[in-house]
């Protein structure tokens, strides 16, 4: 009778736990995924656009799978319990308050599941944290609030200030507001670049979610961190520490071109086809965005 | 003693037949553990409704992309500051552990009163001077920007030192460090109560647990918040012109040591606000299934385990501040064990109930669901203890659905479930079922779609702290705002039980719970004698927990 | 009390005012600490309330605070601090006078002793633990200069000094001069505390006094011969002796050493309170719980005192 009951309530669990995994594979880990940015109403990761995030996205995966397991476990075993107990179907209590076996299961159980969450999480940990051989390098200062890029190895290529669009200049610009900038940071496509952040300031965070990269930038410290864009295309993100009043105003964009164009770029002085007009054209806007 | 006829006695400082003193002395100069609690519990429900004004405005705000609500957007992070701040201090730490601590710990280990009495009251009236600063700090100055705290409730400098020179944050600092002392004697005083005052026969190993629970619970706030005082202290000093340097880089200061200290101290807060929630959940369970609680020991360390463990896995959050990856990596697997102790107790409740004769009260309802949430915060706090996938996750709303999980779902569920359990022990009459069932309900569906949204919108990429987002995340952002309409009916509905409750006064026994409830509160009348254990009780040798 | 015959020996104690009075000067003493060190000045016209109360009119602190990111400090707000700082010491002199009243008529049974012993070694871990916070401070910073001057040369000034020593351009303290002497003090101190004890225990109360005296005296000497420093090292600040807002050491310095003196002077006291208890023939030779919390306290500010002359002092003399 008591090991019946035992069986029957694991299968429900487990029952629910299955169900739950359908659910996720069908609704929650396919969901829409947009390319460099958010998705409307998404419910999932952004896309992955460098190894970092490849990863990542496979350990969220997995911690996912587990951890919706565990609640769905958890939840059948508390809806068996209440109904198989329930004071009209049980309504003489038993007395055990002992079980030193099951005690002992579920301490290991957990410690087991946790060993199998934390050797990809390490792997992962290690592999986003230590920087490879980059060929590229760029500093990105937070200011209050706007971001300054800089391209250390490169004394000729200006400094620039990245201001956010406002609405109107997004929209005729063809951007998502909140997310458009002025001046994209410039960086090659599959190339290992490496990314210094620091703030002259108020704390910022430099965050790309679709790169997996979120480094705070704080005054007298330089944070590093890399990244490598497998494809071409305009990555955005948004400051992600608390830094005053435009903190949901000094976004985050990056433009990857081709390693020609890069070249190019670097060559014109940061600029992808010499005129100076654009440059202006830049400044021009920084001016009148400015939220100071 | 000789009863003083009344006519005799002065208004003031008088006692009436049980021993109970005029209004003014009874309640502003107290000395008794269960009019303290009572007071607390007051300030807990007034906390509690200011800060969730603050939040249902702040998620009126977020309806829609767009800033509509606030007159500037400093307006609004005042209010995110506020809110996390209050509802933490002021609504979850006064309401369990000095609201249902100071009533409850003495009955249960059978004691007359706390350890000392005086000072209990002392740690009850610094919390008023502390609120009153917070809400002074709301009409001054903060910054250039406007009045009031902007710099979130981790109070990260430099934007709480530089960011806002105005007084404003001044007053906060004195607000906490008032609130910190008011809870360090707390702690003080329930640790001397428990070591010292048990009735003969009640051995640690046969103590209630939520006395085991406001134990460890006290030695986590006796060791964290001097902590904290000192951080407020140094960026008091930091923040006067000419002052000290701790956090300024320019003069060789290191503004992350700030957010040690802070973590140092805020990780066990965490523990502090779940701990005497999980020690309520415990008495419930068992007391809803007939049942003994299973693995009494085990429940009991496991909280201690918590504790422990509490102190050294800060860093988790401040995984993105630029760490080495080896104290990353310590970080992440010190986190991940904290699941353990915790799932201990998750199974042993549901141990508990296995076997038993449960009876769907309301106070067990709102326990059942505390498990069900608590272990969907909990195993979300799993993922984000993941160091590398925190670095998407970190500053995102699956943080804030997490933290909400565990804080507006764990810590106010257990609050709840509490508050109808005991609410016929403490005040003497039984509150309207429907009424109550309509707040349960309500709430319910109301908390789970404000947050769970809230996840698709972290792991869509939507920062916290923002006043103002991209269209993507509006679906989802109104969704959550919806579910602040259901929360606050909800909320309406708990104040029109209490109101009902003490209006129609049905009166309850001694214990009308029956069967299951065994601790030693069940023995006295309802509410309990102004002074209880005149004659202590013994505990005998074959009793349960 | 009416009811039941009380049947234990716990202290139960009758209303009492102290603890509401406490709340409210704690207030006002918080509000005198904001206003005398930050000011408090409404920013724009909307709150006559705020007008009426406080000093400095209102013109607008926008500017100002653009311009200097400095506060202005309101004209009297000492007062409000001394106000504060007389009503608390009020409260507690009527506190400690009724728990003195309380030992006297022999409400603290032994039991209640204990509890008492409980909760006096509970306070010193919680003030133990608020040391740990300035010390943590202070070994960061001693530990890791050197990263942090490799961080960021373009913020940290004298960043080139600062990867050699935490604290450029600041000659330590030396530590064999007067710190020395106060280490000798405060030990000292902590053998007469002892003596007083014993002597209070077989009964020589001429003992007592004498060493209680002593170890009065030894605090205040110790607190005058800080206080010397201190103002030495504010006249010399300019020639390379730490001040406070010189630079993160001596922010450190300033408010561990000042922390750990005002611990120094509640301990003093703590300890002339008993002192006096003596004098006026306080204090049982077989019941003396607040002479020995005095004594714990003292030995507990001692053992402070013992780490920062080792950290703050020898090792930074030495080079950290
Ligand atoms: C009551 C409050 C409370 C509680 C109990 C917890 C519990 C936990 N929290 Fe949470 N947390 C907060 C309140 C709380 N937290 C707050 C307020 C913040 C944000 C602060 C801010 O930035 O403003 C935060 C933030 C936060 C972060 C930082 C995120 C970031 O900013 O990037 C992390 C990271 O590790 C974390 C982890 C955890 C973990 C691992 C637990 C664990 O204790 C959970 C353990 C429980 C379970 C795991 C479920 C039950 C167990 C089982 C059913 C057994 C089987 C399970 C497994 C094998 C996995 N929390
Ligand atoms: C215990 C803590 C607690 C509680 C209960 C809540 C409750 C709620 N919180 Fe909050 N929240 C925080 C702690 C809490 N929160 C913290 C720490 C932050 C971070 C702040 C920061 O970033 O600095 C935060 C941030 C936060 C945000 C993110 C803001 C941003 O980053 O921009 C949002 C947005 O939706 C939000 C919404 C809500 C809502 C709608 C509720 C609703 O659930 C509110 C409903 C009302 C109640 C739950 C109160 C009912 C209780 C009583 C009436 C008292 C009863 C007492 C007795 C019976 C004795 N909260
Ligand atoms: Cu910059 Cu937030
Ligand atoms: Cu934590």
């Amino acid at each position: 009778m008591r090991s019946k009951n035992t069986i029957l309530a694991l299968v429900v669990a487990l029952v629910l736990a299955v169900a739950s995994y359908v659910i996720l594979a069908f609704v929650g880990l396919s969901g829409e995924r947009g390319e460099g940015m958010a998705v409307r109403g998404g419910f999932y990761l952004q896309e992955a656009a460098t190894p970092v995030m490849e990863d990542l996205t496979t350990v969220y995966n997995l911690v996912t799978y587990i951890i919706a397991g565990i609640v769905a476990f958890v939840l059948g075993l508390m809806a068996y319990i209440m109904i198989r107990y329930r004071e009209k179907a049980n309504p003489v209590p038993s007395k055990t308050s002992h079980n030193t076996l099951i005690e002992v299961v579920w301490t290991i159980v957990p410690v087991l599941i946790l060993l199998v969450i934390a050797v990809p999480s390490m792997q992962l940990l290690y592999f986003q944290d230590r920087i490879p051989e980059t060929e590229v390098t760029v500093k990105a200062v937070g200011n209050t609030w706007n971001w300054e890029y800089s391209y250390p190895d490169h004394e000729d290529v200006d400094s620039f200030v990245s201001n956010p669009l406002d609405k109107t200049q997004s929209t005729d610009a063809g951007k998502p507001y909140l997310f458009a900038t002025d001046a994209a940071l410039v960086v090659p496509v599959n190339t290992k670049v490496k990314v210094l952040v620091t703030s002259v300031n108020n704390m910022h965070s430099w965050t790309v979610p679709s790169f997996g990269i979120k480094m705070d930038a704080v005054p007298g410290i330089i944070n590093e961190t890399w990244f490598e864009v497998y494809e071409e295309g305009t990555y955005y993100g948004q400051c992600s520490e608390i830094c005053g009043i435009k903190h949901y105003y000094m976004p985050i964009e990056v433009e990857v071109v081709s390693k020609e164009a890069y070249a190019a770029w670097i060559a014109n002085g940061g600029s992808f086809d010499g005129s100076v007009a654009e440059n202006n054209n830049m400044t021009g806007v920084q001016t009148a965005a400015a939220p100071k | 003693m000789v009863a003083i006829p009344e006519s005799e006695v002065p208004a003031e400082g008088g006692y009436d037949d049980d021993g109970k003193p005029g209004f003014f002395a009874r309640w502003f100069y107290s000395t008794n553990h269960k009019d303290i609690g009572t007071l607390y519990l007051i300030f807990g429900i007034i906390s509690g409704l200011i800060g969730g004004f603050l939040s249902f405005m702040m998620r009126m705000e977020l309806a829609e992309p767009g800033i509509q609500f606030f007159t500037n957007e400093h307006q609004y992070l005042v209010y995110v500051s506020m809110h996390g701040l209050i509802m933490i201090f002021f609504m979850v730490m006064p309401a369990l552990i000095g609201g249902f601590g100071n009533w409850f710990v003495p009955i249960m280990v059978g004691a007359p009163d706390m350890a000392f009495p005086r000072m209990n009251n002392l740690s009850f009236w610094l919390l008023p001077t502390a609120l009153i600063c917070l809400l002074i700090s709301f009409v001054v100055p903060g910054n250039a920007n406007g009045n009031g705290f902007g710099g979130s409730w981790v109070m990260y400098p430099p934007l709480s030192t530089t960011g806002h020179p105005g007084p404003a944050f001044d007053f906060i600092i004195i607000g906490l460090l008032a609130a910190g002392f008011s809870s360090i004697f707390g702690a003080i005083n329930f640790i001397t109560t428990i070591l010292n005052m048990r009735a003969p026969g009640m051995t640690m190993h046969k103590m209630p647990l939520f006395a085991w629970a406001v134990l460890v619970t006290a030695f986590l706030l006796l060791l964290a918040l001097p902590v904290l005082a000192a951080a407020l202290f140094m960026l008091f000093t930091d923040r006067i012109a000419g002052g000290t340097g701790f956090f300024d880089p320019a003069r060789g200061g290191d503004p992350q040591m700030f957010q040690h200290l802070f973590w140092f101290f805020g990780h066990p807060e965490v523990y502090i606000m779940i701990l005497p929630a999980f020690g309520i959940v415990s008495h419930i369970v068992s007391t809803f299934s007939k049942k003994p609680i299973f693995g009494y020991l085990g429940m009991a360390y496991a909280m201690v385990a918590i504790g422990v463990v509490g102190f050294v896995v800060w860093a988790h959050h401040m995984y993105t501040v630029g760490m080495d990856v080896n104290l990353k990596a310590y970080f992440l697997a010190a986190t991940l064990v904290i699941a353990v102790p915790t799932g201990v107790k998750i199974f042993s409740w549901l141990a508990t109930m296995w076997g038993g004769s449960i009876r769907f009260t309301i106070p067990m309802q709102w326990a059942l669901a505390f498990i069900f949430l608590f272990v969907v915060g909990g195993v979300t706090g799993v993922m984000l203890a993941n160091a590398g996938v925190d670095a998407y996750l970190h500053d995102t709303y699956y943080v804030v659905a997490h933290f909400h999980y565990v804080l507006s779902m764990g810590a106010v569920f257990g609050i709840f479930a509490g508050f109808y359990y005991w609410f016929g022990k403490m005040f003497g009459v039984m509150y309207n079922k429907f009424l109550a069932a309509a707040h349960f309900w309500l709430f319910f569906i109301g908390v789970n779609v404000i947050f769970f949204p809230q996840h698709f919108l972290g792991l869509n990429g939507m920062p916290r702290r923002y006043v103002d987002y991209p269209e993507e995340f509006a679906i989802w952002n109104s969704v959550s705002s919806m579910g602040a309409w259901i929360t606050l009916a909800g909320v309406a509905f708990f104040f029109a039980m209490l109101i009902e409750a003490f209006i129609v006064r049905r009166r309850v026994g001694d214990n009308y719970w029956g069967e299951g409830a065994t601790t030693l509160e069940w023995t006295l009348s309802s509410p309990p004698p102004y002074h209880q254990f005149n004659t202590l009780p013994r505990i005998e040798d074959n009793a349960e927990h | 009390m009416a009811g039941h015959a009380v049947e234990h020996d716990y202290h139960l104690i009758p209303p009492s005012p102290w603890p509401f009075l406490s709340g409210i000067a704690a207030l006002v003493w918080g509000v005198g600490m904001v206003v005398f060190f930050a000011g408090l000045v409404p920013r724009t016209g909307e709150s006559p309330m705020l007008e009426f109360f406080f000093s400095k009119g209102l013109d607008s602190l926008q500017d100002s605070y653009r311009a200097a990111g400095d506060k202005v400090g309101a004209d009297g707000g000492w007062i409000i601090l001394v106000v504060g700082t007389l009503f608390a010491a009020y409260v507690m002199y009527g506190w400690w006078k009724d728990v003195a009243a309380e030992s006297k008529a022999g409400d603290h049974t032994p039991v209640v002793d204990i509890g008492l012993r409980y909760g006096m070694i509970m306070f010193i871990m919680q003030e133990a633990m608020f040391f740990v916070g300035w010390f943590w401070m202070f070994f960061e910073l001693g530990l890791f200069h050197k990263m942090r001057a490799a961080w960021n040369p373009d913020v940290l000034e004298n960043a080139d000094e600062y990867a050699t020593s935490m604290a450029p351009g600041i000659k330590g303290v030396d530590p064999w001069n007067l710190p020395l002497m106060n280490t000798v003090i405060l030990l000292l101190s902590g053998t007469t505390v002892t003596w007083a004890h014993h002597a209070l225990i077989h009964g020589d109360r001429r003992g007592a006094k004498w060493g209680l005296g002593l170890t009065v005296l030894l605090g205040i000497l110790f607190t005058f011969v800080q206080g010397y420093e201190y103002l030495e090292l504010f006249h010399e600040r300019t020639e390379g002796h730490p001040w406070i807002s010189t630079d993160a050491f001596g922010s450190a310095f300033f408010m561990a050493t000042g922390f750990h003196g005002l611990h120094v002077l509640i301990g003093t006291i703590f300890l002339a309170i008993m002192y006096l208890r003596l004098v006026k023939g306080g204090l049982r030779p077989e019941k003396h719980f607040g002479l020995e919390a005095a004594a714990w306290y003292w030995h507990f500010v001692d053992v402070v005192w013992l780490f920062l002359f080792a950290f703050v002092y020898i090792i930074f003399a030495v080079g950290m």
